[in-house]
């Protein structure tokens, strides 16, 4: 079997009106998702067993099931209440409610993780909770909350591929059109496999520029012992 | 149309009976990602500067690219290449492949966190190698990383309704012809969607409970 790079020449508009979809698509369910997100995060604060057990419903329940049955669940659940969406709406309704669960529990933990007296302190100064969050808390978690979020940023840009199964021309979706033109699924998949490749990678380095910005870069431990690091580190390190 | 939740208990006990396709794949899969993830950590602590260039790059490739796409290549490149393998053989190797790679990644994270004492103290006993990986790290490495493991077998469950797509008959695909028959999407949906949550409930709590044990035997 031979590479045959014509396919990929006389298809390349469709690839790349794919991969602007995605983009769009992803860019979109990020600031959805991540909104969507904050308030659940937000409520999740409230005192009170009623609301707690709300959320961890809302966020198990979104965590526990596959995307691709909270995409169908969307797409057909809609109609069923009378309204009418493309199919691309749709699906970014579907991955913004899928990430904004993943989005909620990243924030909340990084909350968690700060001493409790700093919400305390700043509701003692005379701050109303909603100040609290914004002026003091917010700020101190900003930087723990990158790295989590980044990764899962790279797993919705990933899921979004299943949104082709609703017919959202996205990447995924015109790769499944050129293969079925060209019945070439070498060549087509290598294409739509590396343009994800590309995607993820930028939107990793972004993060990485954000990450340097807002500091706190995570460095592994240098395991210095040379007889463990026998077993314990992959990386070939100068024995001194 | 109204939801309908005597239609939806209909049709649970159908979804059941696929469910147990998803349960055997996922339980294979699992096997063979965690054999597979921990072969490759022991691989890659031997420190042999290509193979671990080749396993990064692996790493690199499966973690950036949509899990769908990966199964999408085993089930239609394999084949022109010679390599026919049958819908659940492709979906299992797909994501076998995909878990066993962020199960290395795991361990790499999990053996950072271990006493290098432990085996300062080991090699002075004069351990083989094999031993010490089998009675030292190991068993320590598979406790410390027993909760991201967890979360990743949900991830594993999850993932085999991606297998619906490429004709597996699963819980998805049997909600699926089942609904195109009646015209009751939603409720047969609603159904698969509470048998994944069943079941992804079932290895939280299997994974806790087994977090409590080793916790007690650790004393």
């Amino acid at each position: 079997m031979a590479f045959d790079p014509s396919i990929l020449i006389q298809y390349w508009p469709l690839f790349a009106q794919g991969a602007w979809l995605t983009i769009q698509i992803t860019a979109m369910a990020f600031v959805l998702g991540y909104a969507v997100g904050i308030v659940v995060a937000l409520i999740a604060q409230i005192p009170n067993r009623l609301v707690r057990i709300l959320v961890a419903a809302y966020v198990g329940v979104l965590r526990g099931i596959p995307f691709i049955i909270i995409l169908f669940l969307v797409y057909y659940g809609l109609p069923f209440a009378g309204i009418r969406l493309p199919a691309f709406i749709t699906g970014t309704v579907a991955l913004s409610l899928f990430a904004s669960a993943y989005y909620a529990e990243i924030i909340r933990a990084a909350i968690l993780a700060l001493p409790r007296g700093q919400f305390e302190s700043a509701r003692v100064v005379g701050m109303s909770p909603l100040q609290a969050m914004r002026h003091v808390i917010a700020p101190q978690i900003l930087r723990s909350l990158v790295p989590p979020s980044t990764n899962m940023t790279l797993t919705m840009i990933k899921e979004s591929s299943v949104l082709s199964s609703i017919t959202v021309a996205e990447l995924t979706y015109q790769g499944l059109i050129v293969q079925g033109n060209t019945f070439a699924p070498f060549e087509v998949f290598a294409a739509v496999t590396l343009i994800y490749w590309a995607i993820t990678m930028a939107v990793a380095w972004l993060a990485g520029l954000i990450e340097a910005r807002v500091g706190q870069a995570q460095r592994e431990t240098i395991i210095r012992n040379p007889l463990a690091a026998e077993f314990l580190s992959f990386d070939r390190r100068p024995v001194r | 149309m109204s939801f309908q939740f005597a239609y939806l208990l209909s049709v649970l006990p159908t979804l059941f009976t696929a469910a147990l396709v998803n349960a055997r794949l996922a339980a294979i899969i699992v096997v063979i990602a965690v054999l597979g993830g921990t072969a490759l950590t022991i691989l890659r602590s031997l420190k042999i500067a290509w193979v671990n260039a080749v396993i990064a790059f692996l790493i690199s490739f499966i973690r950036g690219t949509p899990l769908l796409i990966q199964i999408f290549l085993f089930y239609y490149v394999l084949p022109a290449i010679g390599l026919d393998l049958s819908p659940e053989a492709a979906g299992i190797a797909a994501i076998a492949l995909n878990s066993s790679m962020f199960i290395t990644e795991m361990m790499r994270g999990g053996l950072q966190t271990i006493d290098p004492g432990q085996i300062e103290a080991a090699t002075a006993l004069s351990l083989p190698r094999r031993a010490i990986w089998q009675s030292v790290v190991l068993p320590q490495l598979f406790r410390r990383i027993l909760p991201v493991l967890i979360n990743e077998i949900t991830i594993v469950v999850k993932g085999t309704a991606l297998l619906s797509v490429i004709t597996v008959v699963d819980v998805l695909r049997t909600a699926q012809q089942i609904a195109s028959a009646s015209y009751r999407p939603f409720e047969t949906l609603a159904g698969a969607a509470l048998i994944f949550l069943l079941m992804n409930l079932v290895v939280i709590a299997a994974g806790s409970l087994t977090e409590a044990r080793l916790a007690v035997r650790r004393g």
